[in-house]
Order: structure tokens, then C-alpha cells, then sequence
């Protein structure tokens, strides 16, 4: 059950980005996510869309804003497999916004513009060219499978309702996301931030 | 004389036929390729491997910068400086064709578009044009055209990319710095002959402004491919996996609104195609003159295989039977060309000679232990191969990595037992030579080069001409890359006016009513392109349901590894070829940039796959490449 939003609720703008595959059953959690927040009633200036592709074409997106409305935050969900994490786990942190050497954001930026779609280097790639706002707020699941199908494993979908609460909460609070732990991408656990 | 190893002749007609007399014409001992390179043996490499120490082994894994997944293991010899052995590895599976079966073909048109994150389109449209031969449907004037120009948008998208983010950096000061350091201050102080039209003093400043990242060059490709994409979405609902191609046209809404619309967008790529020319010119000269031996950086033989692309309204029926007539008729005209000369322009010629081989790869063979040949002849009555695609069945058999046996999951195409390499560049070359090319204001076939009149924008309105290059390298791939771009912009400008034309007179119709038959057996196939060159898909059908479905793309063509003949793929044959001339001595040092040119010259596009779990143990890196979603129109 989500909270009656008041227009005053967010005083910065948010953008709340899925980002996954549909029909890759666990992998699609961002644009599920997206989907399930998109149709809700959402304080003026935050803006719920999936943002599941090239991200090039997001950094444009994003650059798109007028000046002076662009995005100052971002929420950004997908399914992430990490290393070291059961399966449903949901972790959300700060993302600290260091990008890897050159060679890796080139790598990406290669990645990117030939089709590949993964929450590292959408960030990596959005950030590199300042597309992204300084304040990015990741919430990434744990996935059980990775296989074509349009169901989420029982672990993974009983996490859902979870995921969009937090999503509410970061997108619309700034004490809840300052209270969250700045992390390295990939870097949740050794942060030792919030996982349920 | 069209085929000279396959034993196929012509009659008074023009009708092909087997030669008479020998038995088992397709038995790969009864026919094999003459007077083509052989790769030395595995075991001779191993031997001299072992016996001298300035022989080593140089492997890329992954190669960088292509799309999808390549890896290249070659063996150097550092004191001749030359590559001795090179082996072309496609880590991935695909398995489109396996997942096709038993399906409606319709479905084709949205599933083997995931077969690429960058050209969806063209997989969507070539299998929209298997079903139509299929069941006999034929899209109406405007649904051809506006299909034309989509492709043409698509194309707009990859060259960009590809000259100035893949293949680009490779020219750039950041990579000729450290490799070739005595080349770079010669740029620096060689001054650029086309500046006037690239606005780059000296050649030092174009390669700083090709660096990755932050070169000016790097990100006015980006900007680029947004133009492009936003044109093409306006049409086709969103990129890279369109929602409008059916068989019998599109079911996009066309008005003046939307052609105008596209056409400001279109017209930013006549300024972009003079200065990319400029570029590819300049940079081209540059290095021939600074070394000729760069003239050898990733030649091989000009063996090259396009299907043509980009349909005329009054030629094109869907038909197989025609498809020699309509194919001919096309903007980017069909053909073969073996070492250097075109020796047919016919899509029954083209497609008859085409034959699939496993020797090196992770599959099992489907012919030649009894199985029936399913096709003896294509729907003409032409001889086919049991190897041909309409014959092929896909039967992976992941294993273990052996240069001696399988390496790759690409397959070996070949065309007359012929290694051929696929391109934009072979549109061009094909194009250039037929002389076909339908009459028009912008586009002129001389017979030795393509004349490409450039309407006046920022810059003045241009003529400038791609000659058939007297050399076959990566210099003149990407060259001939950046003038496919001028062509393909100038192919959409044409299509567009004609639309305009067609909506003038009222016709705004796109697509053609069709419904698949639910009995007998129907093949199709579809002739077209993608931007890197050559793309079929073979289509068997059988009570409504597709029975095969066989995809060759420009990079299967590309990758393929050596073949029984130890005849090497084409990326192989360029890269032993290609001799290193890197200004190191020191094989730690050495960053095999020239082999990397070579490769990448071809803009590698590895097709990709979403999961195959192996039973047999081969781990794959899964990846998913479908930029599903991007720039819906809302439409």
C-alpha cells in the first residue's frame, strides 16, 4: 500500500529508473518495478520510466530536461548478480560515483551502443558524460535465475512489494537516503549497507 | 565463368545445371576449392612453437571494441614480424534456428531481431521478406519504399558508430602514441589535405580528436547515432527492435508530417557523409605515404558477397522465381566478385553457391552420413548443395577447443568453396562495377566507381567518387565505409522523394493483407543486408509452422573459421597477412594494434545469445543484447 503523496513530499527531482529485460524472468525486476510505480500517483517532480536501454540513448534522454529542471536524484532498480549474496537479497546504498579506469568506461561505452543492457554500465556510461545526477540511490535484487519466462522465482517475486516501498521511500525522502550507506558499485556487501 | 570449383554449368538459357559425369558433385574430396590460401597445419605450428623462441603465441580474448563476443589466437613470429597461424573464435552460441522451429513464422520477425542489439531492423525485415516469398505476398510501391528508408536509418546509425567508436580509435593518437611514436609526431606535423571540408589543421589534431571518450570526433558519432535513431523510430515505433515490419510491408502510418520530420533528420548525414569522406581519405593517404607496408594491414584477396539491398517498387514481387530480375534492379545491386572481378549479379547464381560447413565448429554434421538431401533444387529447379541452407540443420555439439578440430561456434559459409567476406563496402564495390543502379540525380555507377552528388547543406553541395581500390586492406574497409555512408544517405533521399511522390498521388498504403497457409510446404528466403553487409535468412515452412529456419550473417562470413581446405576465414586470411609494425622489439611491449586493425576492419559483430545451458560442460558468458524499448515513438 503506497502513501497519499502530498506535492510537497519531494523537494528535489527524482528520476525512478527500472532497468532489466522483460521476459528474463529474475533479470526482469527494473522493468517490473517500473511498471508496478509508473501508474502511481507521484509528488510533482518525481518521474517513474524504464530506462531498459542503450544507454546512450538514456544519457540523451536525460540531457533532455531543461536546464533547470534537470534530475538532481536518481533511483535506480534492477537485478544484479553479486558475488557473495543469497538469492533475493535487496540491497540499497548511495552509490559512490567512481567510475573505473578509461579503458573500462570505453568498454562500456562499446557495450552500450551495441545492445547491452545491464545496470553497471548504464550508471558507468550516465555518469561518465554527466548525464546522471550527483545523488544515485541503487536498489538492486539478488536474482535466483536467469532464464526466458515472464515469472519471477518465489524468492525473487516475494521481494517485489519490498523493493517498491523502498523506492517509494528514497524517491520521495531525503533523510531516508542520507541515512543510506555510500558504496562502490558492486562494492553492497563490503559496505555493510541495509539487505533484507 | 561463374563457379570454377563447384561443378555447375550454364545452359543456352542461363539455366544452371550439375555437370554431367561426376558422381557426388558436392562431396567435399570430390570438390575442393583451387588456387586458394591453406593455413599451416596445427601440428607444424606446434612444431615450430617448440623449436624457436621468437615464435609466440598471441592470443585477444575478448577482442575489444566489436560488438559481441570474439576471441583471436594467433602465433607471431616476431623476427619475420609476421602472424603465422590465426584462428577466428565465436565463443558464443547462437541458436536462433533451434528456437524457430515449429514456431509461426510471424514470430520470426520479433524473435531473430534479438539476434543483434545494434541492426534488429534488418533481421525483422529479412524475415518479414522469407514469408513473403513464402506465401506469396507482395507489400505495395509505398511499403517498399518507406522499408528502404528504414534500413537506410538503420545503416546511418551503425556506420557512424563504427568509424568513429569501434574502428575509429584505433587511428588515434592515444593508441598511435605508444605503439607507433615515430607516427604520431609525423602527423603532428603533416598537414591534413581535406581540412577545408573536416576542419582538422594537421593529421596529429584528427587522430587526438579520434581518441576514445573525449575526442571530438568519439562524440559527434554519439550524437550521430541519436539523429539517426530518432528518424528511424519515426517509422518503426522504436530501435533497435522495430514494431512495424510485417510481411507485405509495414503497418506504420505514413503523412507528410512524419516524412518531413525524418527528412530534417536525414539531411544532417549529407554534411556528416563530406566530412567522414574527408576523414577516411586523409587518414587513408596518411599512412600508405608514411609506410606502404600498411597497404598489407589486413589485405587478403577482394573475394566479396553481397545480396543487395533496398528494393525497387516496380521490380520487387516476392518471388523467388524473380528474384534474379528484382535483384538487379536494386539500389545496392547483388553479386559476387572473386578476386577483384564481379562474375554474377544474380540472386539464383548467389544463392545456389552458398554452402554451410561444421569441420571447425561446435556442431555435428547433418549431411553426407546417408540423410536424405532434403532440397536437391532451389523452388527454380537449380541444383542446390546438401550443405545450402535450406538443407543445414542445426545440431550444436558443444566440446572441448582444438585448433586441429572445432574452435568456434561460427559455421564456415562459402561460396563456390570460396572464402568470401562480407560488407558495406561490398555494396558499394558491386554496385560501382554492375552498372545497374536505377537512374537518378544523386548516385552514379561508372563501372570503376560510384559517383555520390551530395546536396548542399552547411557545407556546399559535393560530388565526391569511391573508386574500386587497386588494394584490398582495413584502410579501405573503413574508407569504404565512410563513402557507404554518403551512399546509403543518398539511397534514403531517393526512397524519400519517391514516397513523397506516392503520397502526393494519395497511396498511403504500406502493407499488403496476407495470411499463412496451414497446409503444404513453402520455402522462402530472405535477401537483404544489414549494415555490415550480406544477410539471409532461409525459410522452410510446413503446415503453418516453420520446420527450418537458417540465419547467415555478415559475420559468419567474416568469422568463419578455416575450412576443411584449410582455406582461413576471412578475418584469419587478413590477419596472416598483416605484418607487425609496431615500434617495439619486445613481444611484452607488443600491443598487436595491426592485427587488431586488420580484425576490426571488418566491424566484427559477434551475433549474440541469451542462455545455453550445455550439459556437455562448455561454460559461456550469457549475454543479452537487446536494447528493447529504446525511443518508442508513443506512437
Amino acid at each position: 500500500m503506497r502513501a497519499a503523496w502530498t506535492t510537497t513530499a519531494a523537494s528535489v527531482r527524482v528520476i525512478v529508473a527500472g532497468v532489466g529485460y522483460r521476459n528474463l524472468r529474475d533479470h526482469s525486476v527494473g522493468v517490473e518495478v517500473a511498471d508496478r510505480l509508473e501508474t502511481e500517483a507521484w509528488p510533482d517532480g518525481v518521474v517513474v520510466e524504464d530506462l531498459s536501454y542503450n544507454p546512450i540513448a538514456v544519457i540523451q534522454r536525460l540531457e533532455d530536461e531543461p536546464a533547470d529542471r534537470r534530475f538532481q536524484r536518481a533511483v535506480v532498480v534492477a537485478a544484479v548478480e553479486r558475488s557473495g549474496r543469497a538469492a533475493g537479497t535487496v540491497a540499497a546504498y548511495r552509490w559512490d560515483g567512481v567510475l573505473p579506469v578509461d579503458e573500462e568506461i570505453h568498454r562500456a561505452v562499446t557495450e552500450a551502443v551495441t545492445g547491452v543492457i545491464a545496470l553497471d554500465n548504464t550508471l558507468v556510461v550516465t555518469r561518465h558524460f554527466g548525464a546522471l545526477p550527483d545523488e544515485v540511490v541503487v536498489v538492486e535484487v539478488e536474482p535466483a535465475v536467469h532464464e526466458f519466462g515472464d515469472t519471477f522465482s518465489e524468492v525473487v517475486g516475494r521481494q517485489l512489494e519490498t523493493v517498491c516501498q523502498l523506492i517509494r521511500t528514497y524517491a520521495t525522502s531525503a533523510e531516508a537516503v542520507e541515512r543510506l550507506v555510500r558504496a562502490p558499485l558492486g562494492g553492497v556487501a563490503q559496505a555493510g549497507v541495509r539487505t533484507s | 565463368m561463374c563457379f570454377k570449383n563447384l561443378p555447375i554449368e550454364f545452359d543456352a538459357q542461363g539455366k544452371p545445371f550439375l555437370r554431367a559425369g561426376v558422381a557426388n558433385p558436392y562431396a567435399p574430396t570430390t570438390t575442393a576449392p583451387r588456387g586458394v590460401p591453406a593455413q599451416l597445419s596445427a601440428d607444424k605450428v606446434e612444431e615450430l612453437l617448440r623449436r624457436n623462441g621468437y615464435i609466440k603465441d598471441l592470443d585477444f580474448d575478448p577482442v575489444t571494441r566489436v560488438a559481441g563476443a570474439l576471441a583471436f589466437h594467433t602465433v607471431a613470429d616476431f623476427n619475420a614480424r609476421k602472424v603465422i597461424e590465426a584462428r577466428s573464435v565465436a565463443t558464443l552460441f547462437r541458436g536462433y534456428e533451434v528456437i524457430m522451429v515449429g514456431r509461426d513464422p510471424r514470430d520470426a520477425i520479433f524473435i531473430t531481431s534479438r539476434a543483434c542489439g545494434v541492426c534488429g531492423g534488418v533481421h525483422s525485415v529479412t524475415s518479414a521478406m522469407a514469408i513473403e516469398m513464402a506465401i506469396d505476398c507482395v507489400p505495395p510501391p509505398l511499403g517498399i519504399l518507406i522499408r528502404n528508408i528504414a534500413l537506410a536509418l538503420e545503416f546511418l546509425y551503425d556506420h557512424p558508430l563504427h568509424l568513429h567508436l569501434l574502428a575509429g580509435p584505433d587511428y588515434s593518437s592515444a593508441m598511435v602514441g605508444p605503439t607507433n611514436p615515430s607516427l604520431l609526431a609525423r602527423a603532428r606535423s603533416t598537414e591534413a589535405p581535406r581540412a577545408e571540408l573536416h576542419g582538422f589543421r594537421t593529421m596529429g589534431e584528427l587522430m587526438d580528436d579520434l581518441n576514445p571518450l573525449s575526442g571530438k570526433l568519439y562524440l559527434e558519432a554519439l550524437h550521430m547515432t541519436r539523429v539517426a535513431r530518432e528518424a528511424y523510430v519515426l517509422i518503426c515505433g522504436k530501435y533497435p527492435h522495430p514494431q512495424t515490419i510485417v510481411p507485405g510491408g509495414m503497418s506504420s502510418t505514413i503523412t507528410l508530417s512524419v516524412m518531413n520530420e525524418m527528412f530534417t533528420r536525414l539531411a544532417q548525414f549529407f554534411d556528416y557523409s563530406k566530412k567522414l569522406t574527408a576523414i577516411w581519405d586523409d587518414l587513408t593517404e596518411f599512412f600508405y605515404t608514411a609506410n606502404p607496408a600498411y597497404k598489407q594491414v589486413g589485405s587478403r584477396r577482394a573475394h566479396m558477397i553481397d545480396t543487395g539491398i533496398f528494393d525497387h517498387p516496380d521490380a520487387y514481387d516476392a518471388t523467388y522465381a524473380n528474384a534474379g530480375a528484382w535483384g538487379e534492379r536494386r539500389w545496392a545491386t547483388p553479386g559476387v566478385i572473386v578476386d577483384g572481378e564481379l562474375v554474377t549479379t544474380d540472386l539464383h547464381r548467389l544463392n545456389i553457391g552458398v554452402e554451410e560447413f561444421v569441420d571447425h565448429s561446435y556442431y555435428e554434421e547433418w549431411s553426407g552420413n546417408g540423410q536424405r538431401q532434403r532440397f536437391p533444387t532451389d523452388p527454380a529447379g537449380n541444383p542446390l548443395s546438401p550443405y545450402h541452407p535450406w538443407n543445414k540443420v542445426t545440431k550444436p555439439r558443444p566440446q572441448g577447443q582444438s585448433w586441429k578440430e572445432k574452435y568456434t561456434w561460427d559455421t564456415t559459409p562459402r561460396w563456390d568453396r570460396q572464402s568470401m567476406e562480407a560488407g558495406a563496402y561490398a555494396r558499394l564495390w558491386n554496385t560501382a562495377v554492375a552498372r545497374k543502379v536505377p537512374a537518378n540525380p544523386f548516385i552514379e555507377s561508372t563501372g570503376t566507381s560510384l559517383k555520390l552528388r551530395l546536396p548542399k547543406g552547411a557545407l556546399p553541395e559535393m560530388e565526391i567518387e569511391w573508386k574500386v581500390p587497386e588494394v584490398w586492406n582495413a584502410f579501405e574497409r573503413n574508407r569504404g565505409r565512410a563513402y557507404c555512408t554518403a551512399f546509403t544517405a543518398l539511397v534514403a533521399l531517393n526512397n524519400w522523394m519517391a514516397a513523397m511522390d506516392r503520397l502526393k498521388l494519395g497511396d498511403t498504403r504500406t502493407s499488403t493483407p496476407f495470411e499463412i497457409p496451414k497446409r503444404g510446404e513453402q520455402l522462402g528466403v530472405g535477401f537483404w543486408g544489414a549494415g555490415r553487409g550480406y544477410l539471409t535468412h532461409h525459410l522452410v515452412l510446413d503446415r503453418g509452422a516453420v520446420a527450418n529456419y537458417q540465419i547467415v550473417t555478415p559475420s559468419t562470413w567474416n568469422a568463419s573459421p578455416s575450412d576443411r581446405w584449410r582455406q582461413p576465414g576471412p578475418y584469419e586470411e587478413a590477419v596472416l597477412n598483416t605484418p607487425l609494425l609496431e615500434e617495439t622489439d619486445d613481444p611484452k611491449q607488443f600491443k598487436g594494434i595491426d592485427i587488431l586493425r586488420a580484425i576490426r576492419s571488418f566491424d566484427p559483430c559477434m551475433p549474440c545469445t541469451t542462455h545455453i545451458h550445455s550439459d556437455a560442460g562448455v561454460i559461456t558468458r550469457e549475454v543479452n543484447t537487446c536494447a528493447c524499448g529504446v525511443d518508442d515513438d508513443g506512437g
